[in-house]
């Protein structure tokens, strides 16, 4: 039987508008969630998002099928969010950082008790903005291995560094996240 | 316990269930006689959940408008595709009309400098213009059309 990423790599091939939008659909939060993480900046990262998709239009043939699709549709948007960043000016990935108000997240799922619910958006804001604050590149492989559960490998592939960045950029990172928050509840 | 056996066992924490089996038994029996390394352990443990259920969604809006633009897109490279194909076709017809007509042509011309007394040059120049003028002036109209198209889809944006 045929695989789900050959599947998926047939219909970009033939630029399918049907299985895109089921594509879109299956993968809006993770993507935006990714975009607005490694952007630094919800309103770039909309922007992002729907040029995302049309590269993934554009250059569907290139996805082999072999590896995860969600693999190379982060790669994907890294590589235009990298382009974007290089071609507005010579700012690192944290320039955008500068200066910027952060859109208030929203939450997933609107039933949980009103407290529950407010304790879960404070929670939220305080790990968004201390995310915010860490290295793009530590913020990017946190994101990715613990948001999106990809494995050390994927991440590899996606951020094309060896294993052993990823893995120090992820211990890295995470204890920065963690003073951050020890710092922020002190 | 030296400080490289504790950075150690926070850099497995760290890498969390990307563990060998050897490597998680170390942790576990790191943990059991480090506290400095359980606490670190409970911290990233609940930054790790919390990074997990964060809340951040897209909006309909965004999806729906993603969606109209990429189905818009795909029409119009399907479009050009089309186009570049309906060129290609004609570009062969004519190279294939034009190397079995030149020799005709020339030989034509030829007669008729020779009938009307005319020099060579003259009608060698008249065979040129009568052969590239067709080419020229499609090419005016094509220029002109893809600049009002061009223009067409600034107005789009």
């Amino acid at each position: 039987m045929e695989s789900e990423a050959s599947v998926i790599a047939r219909g970009l091939r033939r630029r399918d508008p049907d299985l895109l939008d089921r594509l879109i659909e299956q993968y809006q939060h993770r993507l935006l969630r990714y975009l607005v993480y490694l952007s630094g900046n919800r309103e770039l990262a909309e922007d992002l998002f729907q040029e995302t998709w049309i590269r993934v239009l554009e250059r569907g043939h290139q996805y082999d099928g072999k590896h995860e699709f969600s693999t190379w549709l982060y790669a994907v948007a890294r590589n235009l969010t990298i382009d974007y960043l290089r071609k507005k000016s010579p700012l690192s990935l944290d320039g955008l950082m500068e200066g910027e108000e952060h859109a208030p997240l929203e939450p997933a799922d609107p039933r949980p008790m009103a407290w529950e619910l407010m304790q879960q958006h404070q929670q939220a804001e305080r790990i968004s903005a201390a995310l915010l604050r860490i290295p793009a590149e530590y913020r990017e492989t946190v994101m990715l291995r613990f948001q999106e559960g990809l494995a050390l490998g994927e991440i590899s592939t996606i951020t094309r560094s060896p294993l052993g960045t990823v893995k120090s950029r992820l211990y890295r990172g995470l204890n920065l996240l963690m003073a951050l928050l020890e710092g922020a509840q002190a | 316990m030296t400080r490289e056996t504790h950075d150690e066992a926070r850099t497995l924490i760290a890498l969390g269930e990307s563990l060998s089996d050897t490597q998680q038994a170390w942790l576990r029996a790191h943990l059991e006689d480090c506290e400095a390394c359980r606490h670190y352990a409970e911290a990233t443990d609940g930054v790790v959940r919390s990074l997990r259920s964060m809340p951040l969604a897209a909006d309909a809006r965004l999806v729906r408008a993603t969606q109209m633009r990429v189905r818009f897109h795909a029409r119009r490279l399907r479009e050009t595709r089309e186009r570049m194909w309906l060129v290609a076709v004609a570009c062969l017809g004519v190279g294939l009309s034009a190397t079995l007509t030149i020799p005709l042509l020339w030989r034509l011309f030829a007669w008729m400098g020779e009938w009307a007394g005319v020099s060579t040059l003259a009608w060698q120049a008249g065979f040129v213009f009568f052969f590239f003028a067709p080419a020229l002036v499609v090419g005016v109209l094509l220029v002109a059309r893809g600049t009002h198209l061009a223009n067409d889809s600034e107005r789009l944006r």
